[in-house]
């Protein structure tokens, strides 16, 4: 009951800030103004009447948890259409949407798993499309668009939603800790617009000037902390896709299970009790190897390998699975009360 | 009516706007904004640490079919931490150490790293004080508390994700004073990349520490409410409530009186009372937990509550409602009406794993005891404790 008094309170407070975005240009001393032009002078509108013609509304067959709705965004005057990799888009058939309410049929030209991106293509001259931008541009604070069909609520020719917020920073996902298997390790952008909603993944992201400089990519969870990212794909891994590039499978993804592949060795055994959510102490470090050779002592704890925190002892084999002979490996360790890192030159296993 | 006002308070606000900007350049407010955006994060940031926790396990949760892991999920990857005395201490987010984890990492702006220990944890307000062994750290700033007005931009920050520099999303103070006044609510995005973090104004001063608040309370509540457009911020007022205790170690938690309530339902019996000027609103005490600090100061069931610390009491969720924040350990005065007699009882709240076990002066045998905790009134009727059902 309480609850429900904050909810609304919340969403009054969000409609007038929404209500002010769209009063700013609004002049007291000219009230004959067109509606239309009341809403002009801002960057969102401007922003929005730019691309809202690129950004495409589509539809096919949603199973399960897939959804049959989703958001293209049209990248080049022939039709190439930008989407996330999805039942709809993974063949040809998706029902495009444009916002001037035409209805085409999608091809599929060519996907890429590991950006889970597609590539579509409608039959169409002169298609209204975004410009790319360099995403590196962006600074914390810039503000950002976000535009897409989430939760479907566009509908015909009506054009699709736009969200504000700020530039927050680039990172990278940590696709270990995603519940979902989505392995992508390229840089992404993240803001406070919110996109992680259903329909909104293939819509662009667009700087202050109208720019693409992301689309926003698949929705994944982060299961190290139960909660939905929202983010984007860089515009430079978004043109090099569209340019034909397909990137390769992340290098993560078949560590260690390659046959013919050396396998890393640092001579360090974890102690396993046998119980889950095991800290990766170290219980023995075999004489003369490299981990030996760089100072680990039994009882350390391992706390990352390479920048990649371990939370117990299976992230510490996984880490170790990703190490080649000869890599020189980070460990950073917590002996007794100091945190010290020593760097091993990974060898092959004797 | 309200609308109308709602209305005018827009213009208003937006002609200011306006009217410090130059309007004719439809980004120079957008440019400026991201500039004082920058500036206010990079003031915060070298009290801005990265907390991380590794082992510890799932908490356990005991049901019908035994213990068990507890089946909702709580967030455990890295978070922020604020510094908040130059000898060490770091403020957090108590979510974070509900695993009871092996080892905890506080890692500073300049990248060194440290071990923390972890001195108390606030249960009520989600916060938990660390300790890291070096001096000589950057203290953040506080925004005095009454520099903080709703429709102000607030600017949540945080260091629980990879990157160069701080995680911030902006919004606005949504409401001050939330939740017994201990919070500030925004619709800054706030999830558990920033718990533990400050919620910032645009010079940026804190304002408030990001905590997990979702509706249902309990210690383990988690990221329910995350980026839902409403995230809170305990205020600085509330955080030196508390530091003392935290830095002592202690653990604070709700606490108990004893007692289940209910609605006052004497109108008819009172229905002459309602005739008078001045009816007193009250709760009933439905029943009394033995062992717990309402029999030691000898609460009956059927006493009627008129007043909390000398505040009348409205209903029960209102008397819950205030209840809700006060910690085990500390005192409270209830105004008790039994019949036609009014007095005051002066109790201390207990943890809830030591109900049952709190002895009064009934249990010590002597009317008189060694309670001198202002239940007179009741002591004189210890003896009387066995005919408490005839006092319906």
């Amino acid at each position: 009951m309480r609850r429900w008094a904050i909810v609304h309170f919340g969403m009054l407070l969000i409609t007038l800030s929404a209500a002010s975005g769209i009063a700013v240009a609004a002049p007291s001393d000219e009230p004959e103004r067109p509606a239309r032009r009341l809403v002009a002078p801002n960057s969102t509108a401007r922003a929005f009447s730019r691309s809202e013609a690129a950004v495409v509304k589509l539809y096919g067959r949603g199973i399960g948890r897939e959804h049959g709705y989703g958001t293209g965004t049209l990248v080049s005057a022939d039709g190439q259409i930008v989407t996330v990799l999805s039942l709809l888009s993974a063949r040809d058939g998706a029902r495009v949407v444009l916002s001037d309410g035409r209805t085409m049929t999608a091809t599929f030209v060519r996907k890429d798993e590991y950006r889970q991106l597609a590539l579509l293509k409608i039959d169409i001259e002169d298609a209204p499309h975004v410009e790319f931008k360099d995403s590196t541009s962006l600074e914390l604070g810039d503000v950002v668009f976000a535009m897409g069909n989430w939760f479907k609520v566009a509908e015909g020719r009506e054009p699709v939603s736009i969200n504000r917020g700020i530039f927050s920073m680039r990172t990278k996902l940590d696709a270990r800790r995603l519940t979902q298997d989505f392995s992508y390790e390229g840089d992404v952008l993240l803001f406070d617009a919110m996109t992680s909603n259903p329909g909104a993944p293939g819509g662009p992201v667009l700087d202050i000037e109208g720019g693409c400089v992301g689309i926003v990519g698949r929705i994944v969870e982060a299961s190290a902390t139960n909660t939905r990212v929202n983010y984007a794909i860089t515009s430079e891994e978004i043109r090099a896709f569209v340019g034909g590039e397909i990137a390769a499978t992340a290098p993560a993804n078949d560590a260690g299970d390659g046959e013919g592949r050396k396998e890393g060795y640092v001579g360090i055994s974890i102690s396993r009790l046998g119980f889950r959510h095991v800290s990766p102490y170290v219980e023995r470090v075999r004489s003369g190897s490299p981990a030996d050779k760089a100072g680990v002592l039994a009882d350390d704890l391992v706390l990352a390998i390479d920048d990649a925190r371990l939370r117990n002892a299976n992230d510490y084999k996984d880490a170790i699975r990703r190490l080649r002979p000869g890599d020189k490996a980070r460990f950073i360790l917590k002996r007794g009360q100091r945190v010290m890192t020593v760097t091993i030159e990974v060898g092959e296993k004797p | 009516m309200m609308r109308r006002g709602i209305g005018i308070l827009i213009v208003v606000a937006l002609t200011g706007v306006g009217r410090a900007d130059d309007a004719t350049d439809p980004y120079a407010l957008e440019v400026a904004k991201a500039r004082v955006i920058r500036a206010a994060v990079q003031r915060i940031r070298p009290s801005l640490v990265t907390v991380e926790t590794i082992g510890g396990a799932q908490p356990i949760a005991e049901g019908p079919e035994g213990v068990r892991e507890e089946a909702f999920r709580l967030a455990d990857g890295p978070t922020t931490g604020m510094i908040v005395s130059q000898d060490g201490l770091i403020l957090t987010s108590s979510i974070n150490f509900a695993r009871n984890p092996t080892v905890i990492t506080v890692t500073l702006d300049d990248g060194r790293q440290f071990v923390a220990t972890l001195l108390g944890r606030d249960e009520i307000r989600r916060l938990a004080l660390l300790r890291i062994p070096e001096t000589g750290l950057k203290v953040a700033d506080w925004a005095p508390g009454e520099d903080i007005a709703v429709g102000q931009y607030a600017i949540a920050c945080g260091r629980g994700l990879m990157g160069d520099a701080p995680f911030a999303s902006l919004g606005i103070v949504s409401a001050v004073g939330r939740r017994n006044g201990n919070a500030i609510q925004t619709d800054a995005k706030v999830s558990p990349i920033n718990y533990g973090g400050p919620l910032i104004d645009i010079d940026g001063r804190v304002m408030g520490i990001c905590v997990p608040m979702a509706g249902s309370g309990g210690a383990l509540a988690g990221a329910e409410w995350y980026d839902s457009g409403i995230g809170f911020a305990i205020c600085k007022e509330k955080y030196d409530f508390v530091s003392d205790r935290l830095a002592a170690g202690e653990l604070i938690e709700q606490g108990k009186i004893g007692i289940v309530l209910e609605e006052d339902e004497s109108a008819i019996r009172d229905f002459f009372e309602r005739l008078l000027p001045k009816k007193e609103q009250a709760v009933r005490i439905r029943d009394v937990m033995p062992g717990s600090p309402a029999t030691a100061v000898g609460l009956r069931k059927g006493d009627r509550i008129l007043a909390l610390d000398g505040q009348p009491v409205g209903d029960v969720p209102e008397m819950l409602r205030r209840l809700s924040d006060r910690a085990a350990g500390e005192t409270i005065t209830l105004t008790i009406k039994r019949r036609w007699r009014k007095f005051d009882v002066t109790l201390t709240l207990a943890r809830m794993e030591d109900m049952g076990k709190i002895r009064g002066p009934e249990n010590a045998g002597s009317d008189e005891g060694e309670s001198d905790d202002g239940g007179v009134e009741p002591d004189s009727e210890t003896g009387d404790s066995t005919t408490q059902p005839a006092d319906e």
